[in-house]
């Protein structure tokens, strides 16, 4: 599903990802993990098209996500970390403003769907400034699973929401995956990504130190956090 | 309460310096004086059209609601600074995490507020204004006093806004009932002489007879509301969550026939349901447009053969162009990022949404025709608003994208926009002072207008957004 090569991006003096490759295959549950400034947010740019690579290269479903970053995110799910929806439509205008770009129909069943899973169908006519930083996290997932893609990547998928509905999207994510869905997702919790990973990254400085199964390590004895921080405290970033 | 002030007035200088940049801001002042000193050099000129009593008033309304909108903007402009800036963090919201009163917080607020607006606009205005005296034969006296009266008129909105906001944030009934009173007040007074102007504004009535009585009721207006702002301060404001039924896909019906319907749809929503509402746009471009009016009623006595009609339309193809500023405002290319869009498909319908919104200003200028007996020259006089429109928007589009609320404050690419735009507006107008037909010259316009946009949609399909 996802194939980087050698990605790099520089942004002026600054690297922020180094020659990073890694795959992710259909079915699987990839979490990118790293320190806040690690690269993780521009690697899922480079992923989903929105920014282009120095250099190399990253396939995802087949495309070039340089080349045909509009058919990149017509096929895939995208939840960016920073971005909010558009303060002056409601929840619902939203989502069904995303389902008009997307050419989607059933938009009332899909909509109600979202709004019955993620237990904030009472906000659907409030306006999203108006909606807590939780809600709106809720609206962001909904969109981007809203015309059912077979990839999604997710920027910090947990950010703001509350215990229950972290529970929520755990579970959804799993049945997601156990269903044929692929997952790539950046996270700089560990508790998150050891609970629900198949195979891990870690990034750190842009480079990526480690890529394999969450399983390995826990079969190897170790914790997932003293394997983190022992790899990047010896990262020198050589 | 001098660390509270000083971190306050750095915090004010950075947020006016990020979004002009620090020389820009810095010059500021400077461009105040100099517009004011130009602007009171014209003074004997309109003084048939407008007295000097008039203007007078009209500057003193204009410091009144400035003062208004700087309290306003301090208080309840969280949402335009978490717009800009992301998440917005000021020292006014401090004593949520830090042990300090929201007295003594808004107390030093209100300083510095008073302190720097009053550097910073009415000083040089006034400055100005005293340069120009000698050369238009008024007693400089009269900047000193323009001075006084002006701060005072400053201060009387200031303290106005703030008292509202603090009657606001206790109940929305107790505000609408003091404005219905205030109001209500204000009436009787207008109905009571024929001086109620003055009495009304007693700044203005200061600057009229700089004597004690309308000093002291300026500052018992100012200060009574000051201190009840502050002794009863609370930034706890009354929730105001607003629920609306889908409009979205009932508006974007309508507009199907256009394509990127749901884009103009959203357009429309954000320009309706965001502070000021459709006001603020008529408001943005009808002021402008009323004074450009009053302006050549005024040239019509000095150059013989000028048809005001045509300029109007020269003037109201630019000043229309603002109204991109508004469909832009609320909307940037991130938040398309994520979606399977084309930056050139965004910048399509805001140039959709742009149509539309032009059927007001095209209305001003039909109307403008038919009650200046202007029929004549109607046809040159739209085909110039038409062309001067499209124009100025190419410009804008090339320039700026989606940002030209941001980008035009840069002053390199304000000086190519000027340098784009006011060559051609020059000689259309000269043009039609010789002719007015020869304003049918501004067809020519369409060809670089149909090159800019064409070249703006390219040039910002390829534009990266910053940052990492």
């Amino acid at each position: 599903m996802i194939e980087a090569n050698d990605l790099t991006k520089d942004y002026g003096n600054v690297t922020a990802v180094n020659r990073v490759s890694f795959s992710v295959t259909e079915g699987e549950l990839f979490g990118l993990l790293g320190p806040n400034g690690s690269g993780k947010t521009t690697m899922i740019r480079m992923l989903t098209g929105q920014v282009r690579p120095t250099s190399g290269s990253a396939r995802v479903m087949g495309l070039d996500a340089a080349k045909d970053p509009i058919g990149v995110r017509g096929l895939v799910g995208i939840i960016p970390e920073q971005e909010t929806p558009p303060s002056f439509l409601t929840a619902e205008e939203y989502l069904r403003f995303v389902a008009r770009i997307r050419n989607l129909d059933s938009v009332d069943e899909r909509c109600d769907h979202w709004f019955d899973l993620l237990e904030f169908g009472d906000k659907r006519d409030v306006l999203c400034k108006d909606l807590s930083r939780g809600t709106r996290q809720k609206l962001m997932f909904s969109q981007a699973f809203l015309h059912e893609p077979r990839l999604a990547l997710i920027d910090e998928p947990l950010i703001n929401l509350d215990p229950i509905m972290q529970r929520t999207v755990k579970d959804f994510l799993r049945s997601y995956v156990r269903d044929g869905g692929t997952v790539f997702f950046s996270t700089h919790i560990l508790e998150i990504a050891e609970e629900i990973c198949d195979r891990i990254g870690i990034i750190h400085n842009g480079r990526l130190l480690h890529a394999g199964q969450i399983e390995d390590l826990v079969g190897s004895g170790r914790h997932l956090e003293s394997f983190f921080l022992d790899l990047v405290k010896g990262d020198t970033g050589a | 309460m001098p660390d509270l002030f000083i971190a306050m007035v750095k915090e004010e200088w950075r947020i006016h310096s990020t979004i002009f940049g620090s020389l820009g801001f810095a010059l500021f002042p400077a461009v105040v004086a100099i517009f004011a000193f130009l602007g009171s050099l014209t003074l004997p000129l309109f003084a048939d059209v407008l007295p000097y009593a008039v203007v007078a008033l009209l500057a003193h309304i204009l410091f009144l609601l400035m003062g208004v909108m700087v309290g306003s903007f301090g208080l309840m402009g969280r949402e335009f600074m978490n717009r800009r800036f992301g998440q917005a963090s000021l020292v006014a919201y401090a004593s949520r995490s830090l042990p300090i009163s929201e007295r003594r917080i808004f107390a030093a607020f209100l300083v510095k507020d008073t302190v720097y607006y009053i550097l910073l606009y009415v000083l040089p205005f006034a400055a100005g204004f005293t340069a120009a005296t000698p050369f238009i034969s008024l007693d400089p006296g009269y900047g000193l006093l323009a001075f006084v009266s002006l701060a005072l008129a400053f201060l009387l909105g200031l303290s106005a806004a703030c008292f509202l906001s603090t009657l606001y944030a206790h109940s929305v009934a107790l505000l609408a009932g003091t404005v219905a009173a205030l109001a209500v007040l204000a009436l009787a007074a207008l109905r009571l002489g024929a001086t109620a102007v003055p009495a009304v504004l007693p700044p203005y009535a200061f600057f009229l007879d700089p004597a004690a009585e309308p000093l002291a009721l300026s500052l018992l207006l100012i200060l009574v509301p000051a201190a009840v702002s502050v002794i009863f301060v609370t930034f706890e404001y009354p929730d105001r969550t607003k629920r609306f039924a889908n409009s979205l896909d009932p508006f974007a019906e309508r507009v199907r026939t256009l394509g990127s319907a749901h884009f103009i749809a959203k357009d429309a929503l954000d320009l309706l349901r965001s502070e000021g509402g459709a006001g603020k746009v008529i408001f943005s471009f009808l002021l402008p447009l009323g004074l450009v009016w009053v302006c050549l009623q005024v040239l019509i006595q000095f150059i013989p053969g000028i048809d005001p009609l045509v300029v109007f339309a020269v003037l109201l193809g630019v000043i229309s162009a603002t109204i991109y500023n508004w469909l832009t405002e609320f909307d940037s290319f991130s938040s398309y990022a994520f979606l399977p869009v084309e930056v050139s498909e965004v910048i399509d319908a805001k140039l959709k949404s742009y149509g539309l919104a032009n059927l007001l200003p095209a209305t001003v200028l039909v109307l403008a025709a038919a009650t200046a007996g202007g029929a004549g020259t109607f046809l040159p006089a739209l085909a110039t608003f038409l062309s001067v429109s499209a124009y100025t928007l190419a410009v804008t589009v090339y320039l700026t994208g989606l940002y030209p609320n941001v980008m035009l404050y840069s002053a390199g690419v304000f000086v190519r926009y000027l340098l784009a735009i006011s060559p051609a507006l020059l000689l259309l107008i000269f043009a039609s002072i010789i002719d007015p037909y020869y304003a049918f010259l501004s067809l020519l316009l369409i060809a670089p207008a149909a090159l800019l946009l064409s070249r703006g949609r390219t040039k910002w399909q390829a534009w990266e957004m910053p940052g990492y």
